[in-house]
């Protein structure tokens, strides 16, 4: 894999943009792509947000200052991308986030590119009920299995907030499953 | 704390610097209930074709318009213009400069209505003074008491809860 360094500097010079453009696509499409789908749940939003977030990268790489990774920086583009997707769908249906959000979960027993069993359907409802970061973190964590650290590069928390987030998201996860 | 000089007992090298790491990954290990896998699919080829899908939608973004065409220029010069005419036909000595108080109530809550601020009534009260605000002020025109005890009246079932001091 090119090394990231060599990779930004290409992406910033007009000759090499191009082809340097097509391998960060590469590389990080599938990764991205899971993430957005964690949070918008339907393959033809993910769609969506995959592209818009890859359009704002590329218009905006000239901006990117190596502060944090490449990787980081770009799920952060993701991250926001999609919130900010649902919150303008909820809007626009004149609904609060949380009942799109219900609405999104229901609607995967009806979906096509969602394959889950029983156990996997419920498990998607008891996440859609966890607050916002929970949610992020646990799905980073437990379906992406990323390390705290990049999580904690990409969400700007702690490695013990996380930790506690993630604790109290399972034990939130447990429980609903329990009760229901 | 540091343990006692006659303690025979010893601990692996920092294991209390790793116990905490250790303790929460044991807490936050999910029960076996919870499947690994997220059941989400794609459709064939999906990724394969993204690449030529972000292609087609980079080339359709609209195209930059120049900061100096001419057209522009010619605008510009055009309006430079009219507002030197106006201004020369404009009666400098009126003094009928607009204020806040010009406004219309109903075009200041057309605004509030139709421009979203992203904020919620919670966020907005926390803003607004509570102490020295009276419902008056929210109205435009005063509330005639017997209607008032007329409302309360039909709406108000239990008059407990109206009394606000014990129910802060």
């Amino acid at each position: 894999m090119i090394e990231e360094e060599t990779l930004v500097l290409d992406l910033k010079t007009k000759s090499k943009q191009a082809q340097a453009f097509e391998v960060l696509v590469n590389t990080y499409k599938e990764r991205l792509y899971w993430q957005i789908r964690s949070i918008v749940l339907n393959h033809q939003d993910a769609d969506d947000v995959l592209q818009n977030t890859f359009i704002k990268v590329y218009k905006n790489i000239d901006g990117f200052k190596g502060d944090s990774k490449l990787f980081s920086w770009m799920y952060r583009i993701a991250t926001n991308e999609a919130l900010n997707f649902i919150k303008k769908r909820a809007k626009l249906q004149g609904i609060s986030d949380t009942d799109y959000q219900d609405k999104l979960v229901s609607n995967l027993e009806a979906d096509v590119y969602f394959e889950g069993d029983e156990i996997q359907l419920q498990l998607q409802k008891a996440i859609a009920t966890l607050p916002e970061k929970q949610k992020l973190v646990f799905n980073m964590k437990y379906f992406q299995e990323l390390k705290y650290e990049e999580i904690s590069e990409i969400l700007d928390t702690s490695v013990g907030g996380l930790k506690a987030s993630y604790h109290l998201a399972v034990k939130k996860l447990e429980q609903y499953l329990k009760e229901d | 704390m540091n343990k006692n000089k006659n303690n025979p007992f010893k601990t692996p090298e920092s294991y209390f610097n790793s116990f905490e790491d250790k303790l929460m990954d044991k807490l936050s290990k999910p029960e076996s209930t919870f499947p690994k896998d997220s059941a989400f699919n794609v459709p064939d080829n999906y990724f394969k074709s993204f690449n030529e899908t972000l292609k087609k939608q980079l080339n359709n973004e609209p195209k930059v318009i120049p900061l100096f065409s001419i057209k522009k220029v010619f605008a510009v010069a055009a309006s430079i213009a009219a507002i030197a005419v106006i201004a020369l036909n404009y009666d400098w000595n009126s003094s009928n400069d607009l204020s806040f108080e010009d406004l219309a109530n109903t075009d200041i809550e057309a605004y509030f209505e139709n421009n979203d601020f992203g904020l919620s009534p919670y966020e907005i009260a926390e803003v607004l003074p509570v102490t020295n605000t009276e419902y008056s002020d929210f109205l435009s025109s005063p509330i005639e008491s017997d209607n008032l005890l007329d409302y309360l009246n039909e709406n108000v079932s239990d008059f407990d809860e109206l009394n606000f001091e014990d129910n802060e």
